[in-house]
């Protein structure tokens, strides 16, 4: 009776996984095409949806958001539900900045990145020698007490009131932040872009492709001189980065904070956009967000009473008949179009 | 049940479809932003309750134009959703009015918005003191815990109670009652022993009550938000026998809302509550209220004061429209209602001009069992209760 | 002392209910490796099953009880059959998070299209009203009871894992399917039957922790970060560790909340992240009982 879910590394859900095979593979790599794509497209959306602005902003930042969880759990195999402590942390740190010290966007953006990646740093350092249910309660427990913190600190959070009164000056000093939210949205989309080129440099470096082999094979890596650990910890505060970002981003564009922004429910919709989507490709990430907060946008439009269980349905619906997240569907949808045939093709199961 | 659902679903289709055939004469929207489902889904099935009520009572138009309501769904307090969603009402379906909110961060997070906009927002509920002061545009039908809580810790005080405990759920309104609760009773020359946070998400009780007991206070002042919360805790003091040890529960009404009553049960008989609205408020506004409500939706057990906050906020919204003409100029609107005086369900009440706040009888109520139900028989009351949180900072 | 005292039994009655609910949990999760998110819906389910029953047909609280768990597993049975048994094993992690998420939000929405968001209660026989008294300490009668059947519940899944041919088959079938198969052991009935067994416990748990665990429709989401708690501090799929667990989380609960009331959800969670420092695997990693 030794054999528990703890016992073994969590795994994405599939095979299809981005990283050797895909190098490997005859067919040409176009995952470069990711990030452009979602700008073409975001920019697209800006003249299609002209009233969607509010809306499609707050999905910017939280696919920036997801993209930070898939950092971890799709390149390291960590499975965490607290990627909400560093996105709230940075949001918090953004905010508090915002209202006592400056107010230009971009500063407002490194603070909260380097408030997200100080604090994923900190914590991470604690806690990633866990695995499976013990790590996803330690990352819960990060979660609540960092919770805990912004409601007790009133006097600078504003509790669960929230913080308001994060008043961003004009982009570069020309572009105000207006009601419609053309400024937000089109910074929040730049911001994204720029994200997704980073975080696409970081899983390709040797860094990154070292913490795919920790994924892989932990043993190895360590036999290699390399230590597992360490490259965990750092991915994690690399992550918690490019959450603190997407944290101040939200805040900057909503010019609030909320004690929801470090929820367990805002951390556990992270993983569930993340898995919709599909893991370890980034362009998953997004895709996943889209699909998520779009759906709950027009299932809740509909019928404000009872989306949730048609929201639900969807859920299930793609676990059921697109293995491997919407991602993996496409994926599989193009190599049948374009006929290629190769031995790793994504979808099958190991 | 069901039925109720749909009928509020054929009613909100019949609406959408009388409003597109009345095409010439001028739609007017009013955008609903509450939890209409999730954990608080309580609180937008009886904002709806009571919109539909007002619009059966009064018609669905004002002059010539037809009054038509919105709702968007805002499952908990997330005031950057709040935002994008009030974005969308004012931008896409271009609302002249914003209503509803449940909680405080979600009203205050469309501040900004509505000032740019120059529209009003009717706040149905969410009660922290402070609201009212980020926008000159915000009008109030809901209460405060200021308002609630001062007359109660002056009768506290009067019944002769020295030494008095507060126990409240850690969040801004939990906040507001115990200073509002201390600074009165302690004025009144009582003396607060102790001041128990509680977490929001606290699901046993019977540590603090066990607290409570120890602390030697004679009364206890508790507040929890409408709820779950409110089961366990009214069990948990039923259940650690504090009432024999003589100590006297107070609090304001949320804690005995009237759909919670039959599942709290015998644990809640007798409990002092103060409150703005209880169903067994006798007068005939409230007695047509509640008619009103057993035939939109069968029964009017679940009418309580988020309803009737609903009810009252309409019923502002209608005054804007019909003294500015529907002229989308937000703050002539809000001027208009200012010391707006009518006969709510829930008693006499008065539009603040200053604070734009209502003003209304705060009465001390008893859970009672009448004909079998249980219910908040008012056996006292303060007029004319204004709210004493209004610019007092933190 | 005497306040040690009471900590200790409010302590020890509260753990027993995080118990009750959990077990089940740590059930499908040890021996089916499946993470079940949506056994808070199943309890949820148990509880408006035994609610309805009592409130509309006037059952008492036991026939209540027995037809909210036959009734909870019975209507749960063929979601084995229809999703569950497509994402056994491993490899499917992150899809068994997101289908039981899914199938939670169904349950969710359904029960509040059918029964309201209002709360809803299962009335309480004369027999379990009033309180006990535990030397200078009064608990509920209600919590005593639980209290007393939390200990048979536990005692009947030890016998039932570590005695009976069935838990014998089970820890076979769990620890290599494969030669379980190849030996004759029919897995797919044991696996069925095995998550019964945890549908049941959850809806067990359902009626039983409603006195606390109040019900309504977001029970199902409320809740289950607290049941996780108990699983991980407990070991996946330890009976006993489930026990230990539920208990030492009651304790600290409220020892927290009684000594530093403003701080309480500080201690919780500090004090969880030192247990799982001190036994990262659990209580009782690895046993069945």
């Amino acid at each position: 009776m030794s054999a528990t879910m703890t016992d073994a590394p969590p795994t994405a859900p599939t095979a299809t996984d981005p990283s050797a095979p895909r190098l490997a593979s005859p067919r040409r790599d176009l995952s470069w095409t990711a990030a452009p794509l979602v700008g073409l497209l975001g920019l697209a959306g800006f003249w299609v949806f002209p009233d969607d602005l509010g809306l499609m902003t707050r999905i910017a930042a939280a696919a920036l958001y997801v993209l930070s969880l898939d950092l971890v759990l799709g390149y390291c195999g960590i499975a965490t539900l607290g990627q909400a402590a560093m996105f709230g942390t940075g949001a918090y740190a953004a905010g508090i900045a915002a209202v006592h010290l400056v107010n230009d966007p971009l500063i407002l953006l490194a603070i909260g990145g380097v408030a997200g990646g100080a604090i994923a740093l900190a914590t991470g350092a604690l806690i990633l020698h866990a695995r499976g249910l013990t790590l996803l309660m330690l990352t819960i427990a990060v979660t609540q007490i960092v919770q805990e913190v912004a409601n007790k600190a009133r006097d600078w959070t504003g509790g669960s009131d929230g913080l308001s009164g994060i008043d961003p000056a004009p982009v570069f000093g020309l572009f105000r932040f207006d009601m419609v939210g053309r400024t937000s949205y089109l910074f929040a989309l730049a911001v994204l872009v720029v994200g997704m080129l980073v975080a696409r440099r970081i899983v390709r470096s040797p860094f990154g492709l070292a913490c795919r082999g920790v994924k892989e094979d932990p043993v190895r890596v360590a036999a290699l001189g390399g230590s597992p650990r360490a490259y965990l910890v750092t991915m994690y505060a690399v992550a918690g980065m490019f959450a603190g970002v997407a944290g101040a981003l939200t805040a900057v564009s909503s010019g609030i904070v909320g004690l929801d922004s470090v929820s367990f429910s805002w951390s556990a919709e992270a993983l569930v956009m993340l898995v919709l989507g599909g893991t370890g490709r980034l362009y998953g990430a997004v895709i996943g967000t889209v699909a998520f907060m779009a759906a709950h946008h027009i299932l809740a439009a509909t019928d404000p009473f009872h989306w949730m269980a048609f929201i639900g349905l969807f859920l299930m619906g793609v676990v059921l008949f697109l293995p491997g997240g919407i991602a993996a569907g496409l994926e599989r949808l193009r190599d049948r179009l374009t006929g290629t045939r190769n031995g790793s093709a994504p979808g099958g199961r190991a | 049940m069901t039925t109720t659902l749909r009928k509020a679903l054929l009613g909100a289709v019949f609406a959408t479809a009388l409003g597109a055939g009345a095409a010439d004469a001028a739609t007017i929207k009013v955008g609903v932003i509450a939890p209409f489902s999730g954990p608080f889904a309580m609180f937008g099935q009886t904002f709806k309750e009571g919109i539909a009520v007002y619009q059966a009572v009064h018609g669905k138009t004002v002059g010539a134009d037809t009054v038509e309501f919105v709702f968007k769904d805002l499952d908990q307090a997330n005031p950057a959703q709040s935002k994008a969603l009030a974005q969308e009402l004012i931008v896409k379906e271009k609302v002249s009015f914003l209503a509803g909110f449940a909680f405080t961060p979600d009203a205050m997070a469309v501040a900004p918005l509505i000032d740019e906009a120059n529209i009003p927002a009717v706040i149905f509920n969410a009660a922290t003191s402070a609201i009212t002061e980020k926008s000159p545009r915000f009008v109030r039908s809901s209460f405060t815990l200021w308002q609630n809580t001062v007359p109660l810790a002056n009768h506290v005080a009067k019944l002769g109670v020295k030494k008095a405990i507060t126990a409240v759920s850690d969040y801004g309104p939990g906040i507001d009652g115990e200073a509002a609760f201390k600074a009165t009773f302690e004025k009144a020359g009582g003396a607060v022993v102790d001041t128990i946070r509680m977490p929001l998400k606290s699901t046993d009780f019977a540590p603090f009550m066990q607290r409570i007991k120890d602390s030697g206070a004679e009364a206890v002042y508790a507040f929890l938000p409408a709820g779950p919360t409110t089961l366990a805790f009214a069990k948990a003091f039923a259940d650690n026998g504090l009432k024999e040890k003589g100590i006297q529960f107070f609090g304001p009404g949320d804690i005995t809302q009237e759909p919670d009553l039959p599942a709290l049960g015998d644990a809640v008989l007798g409990m002092t509550t103060s409150f703005h609205y209880s169903q067994a408020h006798e007068s005939a506004a409230n007695k047509s209220f509640l008619a009103k409500y057993k035939e939109l939706f069968g029964s009017s057990d679940n009418a309580t004061f988020t309803s009737v906050g609903a009810y009252d906020g309409v019923h502002l919204i209608y005054t804007m429209l019909a003294k500015t003409g529907g002229k989308s100029d937000g703050l002539k609107a809000v001027e208009a209602v200012k010391g707006l005086s009518w006969e709510s369900p829930r008693g006499p009440v008065t539009i603040d001009p200053d604070s734009r706040h209502i003003r209304q009888t705060i009465y001390l109520r008893t859970v009672e069992r009448v004909n079998g139900k249980l219910q908040n028989t008012e056996k006292d009351a303060f007029p004319a209760q204004p709210d004493f949180g209004y610019k007092l900072g933190k | 002392m005497e306040t040690l005292f009471g900590i200790a039994v409010d302590g020890v009655a509260y753990g027993m209910i995080l118990f009750i609910i959990s077990v089940g949990l740590s059930v499908t999760l040890g021996l089916m490796r499946v993470v079940n998110l949506a056994h808070g819906a199943f309890a949820m389910v148990g509880g408006y099953v035994a609610s309805y029953a009592a409130q509309s047909f006037g059952l008492p609280y036991a026939g209540a009880l027995v037809v909210a768990v036959l009734l909870t597993v019975l209507a749960t049975l063929p979601l084995e059959s229809l999703l569950y048994r497509r994402i056994y094993g491993h490899a499917n992690e992150l899809s068994q998070v997101l289908l039981t998420i899914g199938l939670t939000f169904v349950i969710v929405a359904s029960v509040n299209y059918l029964f309201g968001p209002s709360l809803k209660r299962i009335p309480l026989p004369e027999l379990l009203q009033g309180t006990v008294a535990l030397g200078p300490k009064s608990i509920p009668t209600h919590r005593a009871f639980v209290i007393v059947a939390g200990a048979v519940t536990l005692l009947g899944l030890w016998w039932l894992l570590e005695r009976t041919d069935f838990g014998i088959r089970l820890r076979a079938a769990v620890d290599d399917p494969a030669m379980a198969a190849a030996l004759g052991i029919r897995t797919e009935r044991l696996y069925m039957a095995t998550f019964a067994l945890g549908t049941g416990l959850a809806a067990l748990g359902g009626v039983l922790g409603a006195e606390l665990l109040p019900l309504e429709p977001y029970y199902a989401i409320r809740y289950i970060v607290l049941f996780l708690a108990v699983v991980a501090v407990g070991g996946a799929g330890s009976v006993f560790g489930s026990a230990a667990a539920a208990l030492a989380l009651g304790i600290t609960d409220t020892a927290g909340k009684y000594l530093i009331p403003n701080f309480g959800e500080f201690f919780f969670y500090a004090a969880l992240i030192l247990i799982l420092f001190r036994w990262p695997q659990g209580f009782f990693k690895g046993k069945t009982a």
